[in-house]
């Protein structure tokens, strides 16, 4: 028939003479070739180009606009074992993931959970939980700076109700961290939350009915069902939270320009600070690249300790 | 409970609220002005008040002259600094850009900035020479070599509440304390918690104040720095080659400031205490500021004065700064032309006298001196103080950098995070550094 051997795939007839025969697995990794191919060229030219030109900056004693850029080897590696600001802003910078991530996965798998029972309107709360998400960096701190301001913020006044003297959020060394935390948060947890609701949609419905049906009650349902059968998710949360929080830069920027003192100060913080307030681009190469060496060897390290329990 | 879910509830249906919470008439961040072929692209970080009035000035210089247009852009200054750099890289900066006369050596280092002797008298062009005190002349040169044009001289000063003082029995126009000592007595008459005790009543309550009399945290480091001068000490050595805020003027200087918060509790620690909303809400006698505050002041249920800054040391001091222009060095032709007809404009005594309607202090003296006392107490007060006993920051390649590093020790010091002593020491030693890699 014609038109089954025009289809191509259908027969032999549509392959031109000088093609090779070409077999279905060969044809497959083609394919996926080409679909790659587009992402591969912007990685290699955005990313990788990037990335490379990065590395080879933390080798050279690099100002932007001065004219020389002596090459100085491993200099910038060997003062930053040595700058105590680099090692401070890395523990924070490590408390601040620890606590938002952690964070954000309780909050979000709450509200995931919340959202996918059988209530009305449940679209409408999906949309207002996430909407803090849609808002820039830039919005959601001076939203909180107004909000945390220990003389005129609102959660000050709220708690002045109950007989709480104004709490200094961003100025107390002890709070400021948990306080940008807390921002980032709620700010952040939108996304995962969604996650956690395909997450939970993907857990056939008969495991809580022979459950049920054996008098599991909701606590054992959610511990001995749910939570297991998440891992994977949760997996892919914490992995992607951490390399996300990682990177944080807009909150201390805008809510408190690293203080007080340096308590605030992240590693993308001092990034900043070193490269584009310094101008010292190759030192602040060197932080770069240290953060993710040390983000990569976080997340395997992440990927083996959950990854063993987890069954795709 | 029911209070705590109530306040819960409303805290969340404010939140996007006060996003949308939008100030009505902002400062343009981008201002196209006039319509003329020849377009003068500008960047300047005058992101508060004094940007309004740029931009007027901006938009008569075009009716003006209405063969030029000028792309006016408006960036807080941080930016601004790291946006120039990737300009400069890129090949494509503005074709005038504003900035403090502290950056001046860096980017006349970078070889980036146009040599501007030829527009003074001096080099054959128009700009008064004579007309600028002799430290702005000097704060727009490096290493012999004219980089900029002064558009202002802005500084440090402060800002009293009138009514506080009434209230407390102090006359507004008394002659400024001299000593450490009399700003402190002035300072706890000022300071009042909530039953009415000031710092010297045993039952003052230091957690419950309703007003402070001074605010430490509003910008520590040039703060530290007039302090540290009217000690007699210095930032830097006199040959450039040491730092010298540990010295015992840096530790008297910054004893001083920190003991305001923590021995005589006529101010609260500078973190999280916002100065200028204290001020604006009658709970700040006295805000250590600077000119720029007048347009502000002006927008206040608050009855204010400015004042000079304080003077704790022997001798008196105030930091000030010089708005500079400065032009790519690979503008040429008919742009630049333009460009340096605005400079012109903008140098001329009337235009400048119009530019002290934002607080600053125009960079001409002939400007200062027609300054009506009426209209601009501030500008007279303040810019008289720069010329009597004003300073610039110190001049080099890497002042920022230094500042960078300097700057959260003073912060953890006025925090109680670290004392005195360790702050200045460790700032010194990682100023040293800065200051070693530079040479």
């Amino acid at each position: 028939m014609t038109g089954a051997s025009a289809r191509p795939g259908a027969g032999p007839d549509w392959r031109p003479a000088w093609l090779p025969e070409i077999n279905l697995k060969r044809r497959e990794e083609i394919a996926a070739w080409l679909f790659l191919t587009p992402f591969l060229i912007f990685f290699a030219v955005f990313i990788g180009r990037a990335m490379f030109a990065a590395v080879q900056m933390s080798f050279y004693d690099w100002h932007a606009l001065r004219p020389s850029r002596p090459f100085v080897s491993f200099e910038n590696y060997e003062e930053l074992l040595r700058d105590d600001v680099f090692w401070f802003a890395l523990k924070n910078t490590i408390v601040f993931t620890a606590m938002t991530v952690a964070g954000t996965t309780v909050v979000a798998l709450a509200a995931a959970l919340a959202v996918t029972q059988p209530v009305r309107q449940a679209n409408f709360f999906r949309v207002l939980l996430y909407m803090p998400s849609l808002f820039s960096v830039g919005a959601v701190g001076l939203i909180w700076v107004w909000l945390l301001n220990s003389q005129f913020g609102v959660i000050n006044y709220g708690l002045s109700f109950f007989g709480i003297r104004p709490v200094n959020w961003l100025g107390d060394p002890a709070l400021v961290l948990p306080a940008l935390s807390l921002t980032t948060i709620w700010w952040a947890f939108g996304f995962p939350m969604l996650i956690f609701i395909a997450g939970l949609q993907g857990i056939p419905e008969h495991l809580y009915e022979a459950a049920r049906i054996d008098g599991a009650n909701g606590r054992q349902l959610f511990f001995n069902i749910t939570l297991p059968l998440l891992r994977p998710t949760i997996l892919f949360v914490t992995v992607t939270g951490v390399i996300g929080h990682f990177q944080v830069y807009g909150q201390p920027f805008i809510m408190t320009n690293g203080g007080p003192g340096r308590s605030s100060y992240t590693v993308i913080f001092y990034f900043y600070h070193t490269a584009w307030a310094s101008f010292r681009m190759g030192y602040g190469a060197a932080v770069a690249v240290a953060l993710a060496v040390i983000m990569a060897v976080v997340t395997v390290v992440q990927f083996l300790v959950i990854s063993r329990r987890v069954e795709y | 409970m029911k209070k705590l879910l109530t306040f819960v509830i409303l805290l969340a249906l404010l939140l996007p609220l006060a996003v949308t919470a939008q100030d009505a008439e902002p400062t343009p961040d981008v201002a196209m002005l006039g319509e003329g072929e020849l377009n003068i692209s500008y960047w300047n970080g005058l992101s508060g008040s004094d940007g309004v009035t740029m931009n007027e000035m901006l938009a008569t210089f075009v009716v003006d002259n209405p063969d030029i247009s000028v792309t006016s852009e408006i960036i807080p200054w941080n930016t601004l600094y790291a946006k120039l750099q990737a300009a400069f890289v890129a090949g494509n900066p503005p074709d005038l850009i504003l900035m403090h006369a502290s950056e001046v050596p860096q980017y006349a280092s970078y070889g980036v900035v146009k040599d501007l002797g030829y527009l003074y008298e001096s080099g054959g062009g128009w700009f008064p020479d004579e007309d600028v005190s002799a430290i702005t002349y000097a704060g727009m040169q490096w290493e012999g070599t004219i980089y900029g044009i002064p558009l202002d001289n802005h500084g440090r000063g402060l800002w009293i509440n009138i009514d506080h003082f009434e209230a407390a029995g102090l006359d507004p126009n008394m002659d400024q304390p001299t000593t450490f000592e009399g700003w402190v007595e002035l300072f706890q008459q000022l300071t009042l918690d909530a039953n009415g005790n000031n710092p010297t009543s045993d039952d003052f309550d230091v957690d419950n104040v309703v007003q402070w009399a001074y605010g430490v945290g509003n910008w520590p480091l040039a703060d530290f720095l007039t302090l540290l001068i009217q000690h007699g000490g210095s930032m830097v050595s006199e040959d450039g080659s040491t730092i010298t805020i540990n010295s015992e003027a840096g530790i008297k200087a910054l004893s001083q400031y920190h003991d305001l918060v923590y021995e005589y509790q006529v101010s609260p620690p500078a973190a999280g205490f916002d100065t200028w909303g204290a001020f604006a809400a009658g709970q700040l006698a006295v805000i250590p500021t600077g000119t720029w505050f007048r347009n502000f002041a002006s927008t206040l249920d608050v009855n204010g004065q400015a004042w000079t800054t304080v003077q704790f040391g022997e001798s008196p001091s105030t930091w000030f700064g010089i708005h500079t222009f400065l032009i790519p060095d690979s503008l040429e032709g008919d742009t630049l032309a333009a460009v340096e007809r605005l400079l012109q404009w903008m140098s001329d005594s009337e235009n400048q006298v119009y530019w002290a309607g934002s607080g600053q202090v125009p960079a001409l003296l002939s400007a200062q001196a027609v300054l009506d006392p009426e209209n601009y107490p501030s500008n007279i007060v303040m810019g008289q103080s720069f010329t009597d006993y004003g300073f610039l920051d110190f001049k080099s390649t890497v002042t920022q950098e230094l500042y960078a590093a300097l700057d959260p020790e003073l912060d953890a010091v006025l925090n109680g995070l670290k004392s005195v002593e360790d702050a200045l020491n460790d700032g010194a030693a990682r100023m040293q550094a800065i200051l070693d890699r530079a040479e």
